[in-house]
């Protein structure tokens, strides 16, 4: 047995070292059993289990055991040393809708005019995105990439940072209709060019174009629902609404952006009524109303942690200790980066640094895979190491939330993914010019 | 139409010469001609002749305009019109020191706005030129109030209803804006009313600048006006010399400079928008020799012993914040503790200075309502000035300031005639202003009439009746109030309000209910006044008419004062700094020795990583690193034990503690700007690094121009103020910045013209400055030795580029792509110096070998890319390639959220490209030190250095690690302890100050709306330099 395993060491070896001159090629269907033995595996929804054995057929995951075992025929991968998690989530970026920010034509985030429910991120995303690799590199499988603008901007999805297209790369859609909660403050700077009245007049107009919308969709379910019974005429088909039919019955989410406490107030107090499932994103004053957050269950993707207190008198840890506040209220909740779609990589160690400012290190774990896992509805397929679910996950050197870990190998529904990217290649080849001039 | 226009013009005419009062003599009469006497004797009146000079009962006698005789016993001439003054007060004439009254008014400062909307915004035309002025036009000191001002009735009343009778008026426009004038409030030509001109020249740091034209911000608007005063004084040296020899060539011929010839030998006034900007004027004055005088901003309560020590005289408006709003907690947060603390502390700012002995005048400028200026003087009186300091700083201290005090100022013989007769005390809250005098002409504000009808009367009519019918009147003349009252011969009394009472030109009608007092309906009466007869008719319901008349049975005795005294509420906690959330009361102890016992010693220095190490500290310096050190006798120790020690971090790209915008963008080249004229010390940004470990911070320019500003190294002394802040000795530095920033690839379609717009260009402008600047020393080498011919000019600008081709001035360059990269470094070649530092450099990875030949230090991002073409090869390894390359890497943060934890940063380089631990810490410790030339005082835990030193709970380069505490110069600047029960305070102190505010507007306070959080917001540009397609 040993001397089997020392020849797969080789094997992985190879593998780590793929091919630095080519983009990246999409994993691979898995077609043979994968044995992961010797590794210390952090299932996330039970006990971390030392020198345990995780085995997975056809993307799913069939066996985790807690001692040495390897099916015949499987290729076996000694981890020795090594860790095995689950691929992380990231619950909230724009991953796939943009390229280089100050470029316009590569930007597919914001649809113009203000109520578009029925515009869908997954079909915008593009594969080949540089973003994808560099992304995927520090452990981040799977992420949510949502649409932007407006006030209600469209149809987030969960997608996976691996496929030839965006059907492939797509795990869940639509996830969470995002919604823009506007402004409840009222900016009195200086250069505040509109006066406090016509804020006031702005706001109440956007409130209440936010509140027709789910109304008029609410009253084209209605009447389209009616059109069974006899003598009801045909209406029209109008997208919007139509969009939306799910979210009002409750099957899809509403991710509301929402960050100050009278945001949050009144965003609880609208959909509580409309008998709608609502998210929180932002929330940096969500542990101003634990409360009432937690009297209707509502989640709350929360951060960024790498951000400024929100107000002067705010301690200079306030976003760090956010998460913390949060899991002591016994709420649900996320975290995510707030960060530009290329530096979401950083995720992993946005989540530590709220470790660091009190919340337990296996809870910052979570908020970055079993938690948004769930708040998404994914739980079934990803966010933790379970029997039945995708073999999405991730074999590292040590603690993924610490930056000098390194991912060793990614498989993503049992695909091996290529580690490389952009970067990669760019260091390799300025690494190949330095070679060249030390030997000139 | 030309007839109505004609008999309008008449009619206007009229009026002017109707008013016309003056005694303009050079100016024809209109008309025939008026020699009223204008001889005056005020008698029986509360004589205030300067402050704490009272006569209880005098007499004040003015002729001709001017005052003649004051006293108790001054003799009434024969000639003199007799006022009696009984029972009223004689004030002095009130200054208002800082007014732009009779002036054109300023344009209001465009708002300012970000991102696209700045982007979208039309360019604003200059309007053209004429004459020969400064290149400029924001420097206009050839601008006089004394030419410029044409008397206002409207805004004088409105002066005169507060006991103004003169005003320093200032011209409004510009950054120099010109000479101010003191003029006297009456009507009439400027010729009547003008006292004095030329008083002093004024400037203004902030208002009326904005993106479009240089200067674009606070930085340039200083930088400006310092090259204008050496320009003006090379103007004055050029002029001389050519005119002494006018075969050389003609100097430029500048109407601006030849009216800053006179600017050391008068006051030069400095407008200024908070306490720190009072210290900038104070740093210009002292460069320039100026007589300065500050008009000040409220805020200098919060400096104030440096004020202090200044010895400046300040003009103080009295613009206090309204009470904050906060009916719901929610609101409540809106608020900083700052601006809940300056709301409860700023009407004590005149008692501050009044007891700190810094010479004040007051202002009405910056009230939205100059008619509410007394009672804002009142509100300061109330907490703690004193009404002699406030009468002093509307009198006499102006008057003595603006050099006018044989004129104003006083009430004594010789000077003019200016005073105002008030119904009391003038700092007590009913005080009425009633009229007032100027150049010995009255102007009526709220008069007493002349027959008092105020009093009891006892009505009489035609039937004689057994009931006693009295009236009785109070209140002010033009708002009477009054009852008529029944008594019955056996004392029984029925009492009825008045109705309506009237009372004009000695005629007074009034109405009453008269059932309640037994007659029927409602009953009208009228009658003349004389001083103690009523005489006049009236009317029954029924229609039918009587006469009566009514003897006076009691003088006017106002109803004595029951309301209990208002209670102030002093400012409920003692000062910090900086002001609000986790300020300090005094610079944190430095022990005379520290020992940190026990701990793992990152030294970033030669010793390297030390375990169960010990680091000694003495006055601030370490002593000693090493194992089992012996604890200095009286040291501070901290157990270490778990702990980790590394040198305070260093962040060589910085934009925190900048005052406005950190660009100024508005010139291709703005070397002569310079950060360290607007170090913002109160920046809360500060504190919050310092929680994250770092100790200094190099503060850049932004990356708008290809050459930028000189930059500020600073310590992180968080409680000082900006002088203290700097970095001593730190070798000078200057931004310069490549690519899509300064050829504007990112600011919007209307930003296409300015040079450069492409990197050929760069290079260009680059090379050119460069060019000049020698030529510009070879001008100057020449006037050394010979002395001859026109002087050269001294040019800001081109001092500082010379700095960096002499090596005195070191280069932080902002660039991205290899190619600019390179351009730089030869062109630097060329001119026979190294490039010192390229910032952000995320190509250098692809250069590296060059730039280690070259000598060039990079100070890199770690991770950033993607936010713009440029930075679409920047990749994470770049760090760890470079310094394989031997370059000397630093990881910078230029964000103020960023810099809370570079410790992190220098992780990465460990991760991407597998650079050592020790070695990846010195990327944000020593090697920021080198590239900044401070790596004698700072970067590692060495003996000799600054006992700048951070203790973290576990390993620097761990994301569970936590900062707990920073020390600066052996100074405990950030303890998470601390902190805690400072925040705590910060809570407490909110706490209090909500309540104050709510029980002050149920008390009916005037209330304020929500200001935004950040202090100076005018300056609150964007702090990124490298956000997404801008700064």
């Amino acid at each position: 047995m040993k001397k089997a395993i020392s020849c797969w060491i080789l094997a992985v070896g190879i593998l780590a070292t793929t091919s630095a001159t080519s983009n990246q090629i999409p994993g691979k269907k898995q077609e043979k059993t994968i044995a992961i033995v010797n590794a210390t595996i952090h299932t996330v929804s039970g006990p971390v289990i030392e020198k345990g054995t995780i085995i997975f057929e056809d993307g799913k995951i069939t066996a985790i055991e807690t001692q040495l075992t390897t099916p015949r025929g499987a290729d076996v991968i000694d981890a020795t040393g090594k860790h095995v998690y689950p691929g992380l989530m990231s619950p909230d970026t724009y991953i796939g809708l943009t390229e280089i920010g100050a470029v316009r034509a590569s930007r597919d985030y914001v649809e113009t005019g203000r109520i578009n429910p029925n515009v869908r991120a997954e079909v915008a995303v593009n594969p080949e995105s540089e973003i994808i690799p560099v992304t995927r590199a520090n452990g981040i499988t799977t992420f949510v990439t949502a649409p932007q603008g407006g006030l209600i901007s469209g149809m987030s999805a969960v997608l996976m940072s691996d496929g030839w297209t965006w059907e492939e790369m797509t795990l869940k859609a639509p996830a969470a209709l995002v919604v823009q909660w506007p402004s409840m403050t009222i900016n009195r700077g200086r250069r505040q060019m509109r006066s406090e009245a016509d804020q006031i007049k702005d706001r109440e107009k956007q409130l209440k174009e936010l509140y027709d919308a789910f109304r008029d969709a609410r009253a084209y379910m209605t009447a389209k629902k009616a059109e069974q019974q006899k003598g009801i005429p045909y209406h029209n088909v109008d997208m919007r609404w139509e969009a939306m039919i799910p979210v009002l019955e409750g099957k899809v989410p509403v991710m509301v952006v929402a960050n100050d406490v009278q945001q949050i107030q009144s965003a609880v107090a609208w959909a509580t009524p409309e008998n709608i499932k609502l998210i929180i994103r932002g929330g940096h004053d969500a542990w101003r109303v634990t409360d009432l957050l937690k009297k209707y269950d509502i989640p709350v993707l929360t951060g960024g942690i790498h951000r400024l207190p929100s107000r002067r008198f705010d301690k200079y840890d306030e976003p760090f200790a956010l998460p913390k506040k949060l899991h002591e209220a016994g709420m649900r909740f996320a975290i995510i980066s707030e960060d530009e779609a290329p530096h979401e990589r950083n995720l992993p160690y946005q989540a530590a640094h709220a470790a660091a400012y009190g919340l337990p290190k296996d809870e910052a774990l979570k908020a970055i895979t079993l938690y948004p896992a769930q708040i998404f509805g994914v739980a079934d397929r990803i966010g933790s190491l379970e029997l039945g679910k995708d073999a999405t996950l991730i074999v590292t050197d040590g603690d993924p939330l610490e930056i000098m870990t390194q991912v060793e190998m990614q498989f993503i529904q049992g695909r091996k993914v290529d580690l490389t990217s952009r970067h990669t290649m760019l260091y390799e080849k300025y690494k190949e010019k330095y070679r060249r001039t030390r030997s000139n | 139409m030309i007839d109505t226009l004609l008999r309008r013009g008449i009619v206007l005419l009229a009026l002017f010469v109707l008013l016309h009062t003056g005694n303009a003599q050079t100016t024809p009469p209109e008309g025939i001609r008026k020699n009223t006497p204008t001889v005056h004797a005020f008698t029986n009146a509360r004589i205030i002749q300067s402050p704490g000079k009272v006569i209880e009962k005098g007499t004040l006698v003015i002729r001709d305009g001017i005052v003649v005789a004051v006293g108790a016993n001054a003799a009434i001439p024969a000639d003199a019109r007799v006022w009696d003054m009984k029972g009223q007060f004689i004030y002095p004439g009130l200054i208002d020191s800082y007014s732009d009254y009779g002036l054109p008014k300023a344009p209001k400062p465009t708002p300012e706005a970000d991102g696209e909307q700045r982007r979208q915004r039309p360019v604003v035309t200059q309007e053209p030129s004429t004459g020969a002025d400064y290149w400029n036009r924001m420097v206009v000191p050839q601008n006089d109030a004394a030419r410029l001002f044409s008397p206002d009735q409207k805004a004088a009343e409105k002066l005169r209803s507060q006991g103004f009778t003169s005003a320093l008026i200032v011209p409004q426009r510009g950054i120099i804006k010109g000479r101010s004038a003191v003029v006297n409030l009456g009507d009439g030509k400027p010729n009547d009313v003008l006292v004095r001109a030329g008083i002093a020249h004024h400037a203004h740091l902030g208002g009326e600048w904005g993106y479009d034209e240089y200067p674009g911000s606070l930085m340039g608007i200083i930088a400006l006006i310092r090259q204008a005063m050496y320009d003006a004084d090379w103007y004055a040296k050029a002029q001389e010399a050519y005119t002494k020899n006018h075969s050389l060539p003609r100097p430029e011929a500048n109407e601006a400079l030849a009216a800053l010839r006179d600017v050391k030998a008068i006051p030069f006034v400095i407008e200024v928008n908070d306490e720190l900007s009072f210290l900038r004027a104070e740093s210009i004055a002292k460069e320039f020799g100026l007589n300065l005088m500050v008009r000040g901003s409220g805020r200098e309560y919060k400096t104030l012993n440096t004020i202090k020590q200044t010895r400046r005289s300040v003009i103080l408006p009295v613009n206090f914040p309204e009470t904050p709003k906060v009916d719901s907690p929610e609101e409540a947060l809106q608020y900083t503790l700052e601006e809940l603390r300056h709301w409860d502390e700023a009407p004590e700012n005149p008692k501050r200075l009044q007891d700190a002995g810094i010479p004040f005048a007051f202002t009405s400028a910056t009230l939205d309502d100059p008619g509410t200026f007394l009672t804002t003087v009142r509100t300061a009186v109330e907490r703690g000035l004193s009404a002699d300091a406030a009468l002093a700083a509307l009198t006499t201290t102006p008057a003595r300031l603006f050099g006018v005090e044989k004129q104003l100022g006083t009430l004594e013989v010789g000077k003019t005639a200016n005073f105002i007769v008030t119904s009391g005390d003038l700092f007590a809250e009913k005080t009425i202003v009633r009229e007032s005098w100027i150049d010995g002409t009255r102007y009526e504000i709220k008069p007493l009439p002349e027959v008092d009808p105020r009093g009891k009367w006892t009505i009489k009519g035609e039937k004689s009746s057994n009931d006693t019918i009295t009236l009785a009147l109070k209140g002010e003349p033009e708002s009477l109030q009054g009852t008529v009252t029944k008594t019955s011969p056996h004392g029984a009394k029925k009492e009825v309000k008045l109705a309506t009472v009237s009372y004009s030109a000695s005629r007074l009608s009034f109405s009453f209910a008269g059932d309640s007092i037994g007659f029927g309906g409602i009953i009208r009466m009228t009658a003349t006044v004389k001083p103690d007869m009523l005489t006049g008719s009236g009317e029954w319901a029924d229609g039918s008419g009587f006469t009566w008349y009514a003897p006076r049975v009691a003088p006017y005795t106002p109803d004595p004062d029951t309301a209990k005294p208002k209670e102030v509420k002093m400012a409920s906690f003692s000062p910090v700094y900086p002001y609000g959330e986790f300020g300090r009361a005094k610079i944190p102890d430095q022990p005379a020795a520290v020992i940190v016992k026990g701990a793992t010693v990152w030294t970033s220095g030669p010793q390297g990583k030390l375990e169960d190490a010990d680091v000694v500290v003495q006055k601030g310096k370490i002593v000693n690193v090493g194992r089992n050190l012996a604890t200095p006798a009286g040291a501070v120790v901290i157990d270490g034990k778990g702990k980790h020690i590394t040198a305070g971090l260093i962040d060589a790209h910085s934009h925190m503690a900048a005052a406005g915008s950190v660009n100024e963008a508005q010139q291709a080249v703005s070397a002569e700007v310079r950060i360290g004229d607007v170090v913002q010390s109160d920046d809360i940004d500060i504190y919050r690094a310092l929680a994250g470990g770092l100790t200094s911070a190099h503060i850049l320019h932004g990356s708008a121009n290809p050459i930028g500003g000189q930059a500020q190294l600073i310590k992180l002394r968080w409680g000082l103020l900006p002088d203290e802040l700097k970095f001593e000795g730190a070798p000078p530095t200057i931004k310069f910045a490549l690519g899509e920033n300064v050829k504007q690839s990112n600011w919007g379609d209307r930003f296409t013209t300015r040079y450069p717009q492409t990197r050929m260009g760069v290079e260009q402008i680059i090379r050119d400055e460069f060019q000049a600047a020698l030529d510009y020393e070879k001008a100057w080498q020449k006037w050394e030795k010979e002395k001859a011919g026109t002087p050269p000019r001294r040019d800001l600008e081109l001092d500082a580029i010379l700095e960096i081709l002499r090596g005195k001035r070191f280069i932080h360059c902002h660039s991205y792509v290899q190619s600019e990269i390179l351009m730089l470094m030869r062109v630097a070649e060329d001119f026979g110096f190294r490039i010192q530092v390229f910032q952000h450099i995320l190509e250098g990875y692809k250069v590296a070998d060059i730039m280690a030949k070259h000598g060039a230090g990079a100070s890199s991002f770690t991770d950033w890319w993607a936010y713009k073409l440029e930075v679409y090869d920047a990749i994470p390894h770049n760090g760890a390639l470079m310094h394989e390359q031997g370059v000397l890497v630093s990881f910078n943060s230029d964000s103020d959220e960023l810099a809370r934890r570079m410790n992190l940063e220098a992780a990465k380089a460990v991760k991407y490209g597998g650079v050592p631990e020790t070695e990846a810490l010195k990327f944000v410790t020593i090697n920021p030190a080198k590239q900044l030339k401070v790596d004698n005082r700072v970067g590692s835990l060495e003996p000799g250095k600054d006992a700048d030193f951070v203790i973290w709970n576990g390993s620097p380069l761990s994301t569970y690690s936590r900062c707990e505490q920073t020390w600066v110069d052996g100074r405990k600047y950030f303890d998470m302890e601390e902190d805690k029960k400072m925040h705590e305070e910060v809570q407490k102190q909110r706490a209090v100050l909500v309540q104050k505010a709510l029980v002050q507007k149920k008390a009916g306070g005037s209330e304020q709306t929500p200001r935004p959080q950040k202090r100076g917001d005018e300056f609150d540009h964007p702090k990124h330099d490298d956000e997404q397609g801008g700064f």
